[in-house]
């Protein structure tokens, strides 16, 4: 199914948490400041619903996303208020994928934990909770992966100041 | 045995006669308690021969049994999806280079492709494109070598080693020629790639793959049909179709569970889609020949067969190959329009995506690394509770785990 078939099922299926949906256009010749947008089309969830609109992707006979082939966020600027969850799903059966993107306050990063939906979630919320400060909540495992256990703040938000020095180790 | 452990939970009481040993009333045999003895706590890593790289595997053992199993990444971790955002676009591409060491025409690739889905109206010239092919699945071949030389380390077989690092010496001879690097190419461009094929080297790699295709006979006799081989790995960390899927299992992991999938035929890219339409290839996919589907030799089998479907491709590009330009139109400040992309492309481990986002500027918003080989170690948590700690190394070694990629 392409892009457009995959959200007017969801849209029948009454996915829980669906916004809307968000799809490359060429840029406006009457705006200036319109730069248009290039790349891939997405959906947009509700962070807090993700897992449950997850659980109907997998289910669904027509759509049927076996695998998740991605989850991470994306801190898109420092004034920004909110951080992008993106999930990239696929299925093996249709031979179709679909990304999603959800957004999530950074003064309060926390949503449910994916896993229930599927495994792959356990270690790709780990590493994106560790880099973004988010909190998985439900995550059965939550510790930190590649970063040490005692390590402070999320390096891949773009207010993270990198640290001087790390139990004696200078980092200058 | 019980004697030495007193506060064993389980074991033979020492006045038990043999024959009353032999079955327990739990149905458990008598040499499966002789293993048992009391948990111990045991580090396998960071500096383990079998976790090729610095991994470190938490075993929680009951004498020869596994309980538990805790992979503890992180020691290669080198900041690449952080560097991402601090480079510009063309200076990223040789820290895609260093995630998976051994493929690294594979992710010079992925990234390339990219950041090209976000540039509308760039060309990528048809010589450049069999260029990549030729590259990326000759670096697929050399990929799967090690993967092959190293899994017989791993569980006791020394020699298909050596056999398998010569002729992957020859395969960085030729990268060495076309591109001056033997490990870290950079060889495949945003736009095409940045070096014509020197004079006769296509001929030499014509000449590799004839070679080859005899040699390959060898390896697969050598080690695929061995017997003390097949007996370490049939039947040894079998991964179900429904649990390769749901832990989101890529290339020959998911492929050994016997599910159908490659993305170059799936989903296809570059020029994949137009050889596969000639025929040129076949995706070979795990029938549990030796044992159950989904263990340990049908993934070795997997990548050993994927060697041969390569060299076909090489073959079809070397006939297919004309003169022409090597490069699209591509500024040397590079400014990519805004949006988002992610393109999977298949890796040697699996689908290697990237998911890249600009807002018009010289450098990226974000580079998110989708890394098959992180993804696919997180099975053997859940693969290796239960089993004998010989076949914990068997499983690891079965995933064929690059710690680069893993920790990036």
């Amino acid at each position: 199914m392409d892009f457009q078939a995959i959200h007017d099922r969801l849209r029948v299926l009454r996915a829980p948490g669906l916004l809307g949906s968000d799809e490359p256009r060429p840029a406006d010749p009457k705006d200036k400041h319109s730069k248009g947008r290039a790349g891939d089309p997405f959906l947009l969830v509700d962070a807090q619903k993700l897992v449950d609109f997850l659980v109907v992707c997998r289910d669904d006979a027509r759509l049927s996303f076996e695998i998740l082939a991605d989850l991470s966020a994306t801190d898109p600027s420092k004034d920004a208020a909110d951080l992008w969850i993106n999930v990239n799903l696929l299925s093996v059966r249709h031979k179709h994928r679909l990304a999603i993107k959800c957004t999530l306050a950074k003064q309060q990063a926390r949503m449910p934990s994916s896993v229930r939906a599927y495994r792959a979630a356990q270690w790709a919320e780990r590493e994106c909770g560790e880099m973004f400060g988010i909190e998985f909540t439900g995550h059965p495992d939550p510790r930190n992966i590649l970063l040490p256990d005692d390590w402070i703040g999320a390096p891949l938000r773009k207010d993270y100041e990198f640290p001087k020095e790390y139990h004696g180790i200078s980092c200058v | 045995m019980a004697q030495t452990a007193p506060d064993s939970k389980q074991g033979a009481s020492p006045s038990m006669s043999l024959d009353e040993a032999r079955v327990l009333p739990s149905g458990e045999r008598e040499f499966m308690l002789d293993v048992r003895t009391q948990d111990m706590e045991l580090n396998m890593g960071p500096q383990h021969p079998a976790t090729h790289g610095v991994m470190r595997i938490l075993l929680r053992v009951d004498g020869e049994i596994v309980t538990g199993a805790q992979p503890h990444l992180g020691y290669l971790h080198r900041c690449a999806e952080k560097i991402g955002e601090n480079v510009e676009w063309l200076q990223y591409l040789p820290y895609t280079d260093r995630y998976d060491y051994l493929s690294s025409m594979n992710n010079n690739l992925g990234y390339s492709m990219a950041v090209e889905a976000l540039m509308t109206g760039l060309e990528i010239p048809r010589r450049a494109q069999m260029l990549r092919i030729i590259c990326a699945e000759l670096n697929r071949i050399g990929s799967h070598l090690i993967a092959y030389g190293t899994y017989g380390l791993d569980i006791g077989a020394f020699t298909p080693f050596f056999y398998a690092f010569r002729e992957r010496e020859w395969m960085m001879a030729l990268f060495e020629k076309i591109c001056g690097a033997r490990l870290t190419y950079s060889y495949i461009r945003i736009g095409g790639v940045f070096n014509d094929a020197p004079p006769g080297w296509l001929g030499e790699v014509e000449r590799f793959c004839d070679v080859f295709e005899q040699k390959w006979v060898e390896y697969y006799d050598l080690l695929m049909e061995n017997h003390i081989f097949v007996k370490r790995t049939a039947d040894v960390g079998v991964i179900s179709r429904e649990m390769a899927l749901d832990f989101g299992l890529t290339g020959p992991m998911l492929r050994g569970s016997g599910v159908d999938w490659d993305l170059r035929r799936d989903m296809p890219y570059s020029l994949y889609g137009e050889i596969w339409k000639d025929g040129a290839f076949k995706i070979p996919v795990a029938r549990g020949e030796k044992g159950s589907l989904g263990d340990c030799w049908d993934r070795t089998w997997v990548r050993v067969m994927e060697m041969m479907e390569s060299i076909k491709i090489v073959r079809w590009c070397l006939a297919h190959i004309e003169p022409g330009p090597i490069i699209g139109d591509v500024p040397k400040v590079l400014r990519v329009p805004t949006g988002e992309a992610y393109v999977g492309i298949e890796n040697p481990r699996g689908e290697l995506g990237h998911y890249v986002v600009s807002d018009g500027g010289k450098v990226a918003i974000r580079v998110r690394v989708r890394g098959p080989s992180f993804v696919n170690v997180a099975v053997t948590e859940a693969l290796m509770t239960g089993t004998l700690l010989s076949d914990a190394v068997a499983i690891v070694g079965s995933t064929d785990v690059v710690i680069g990629e893993t920790d990036r």
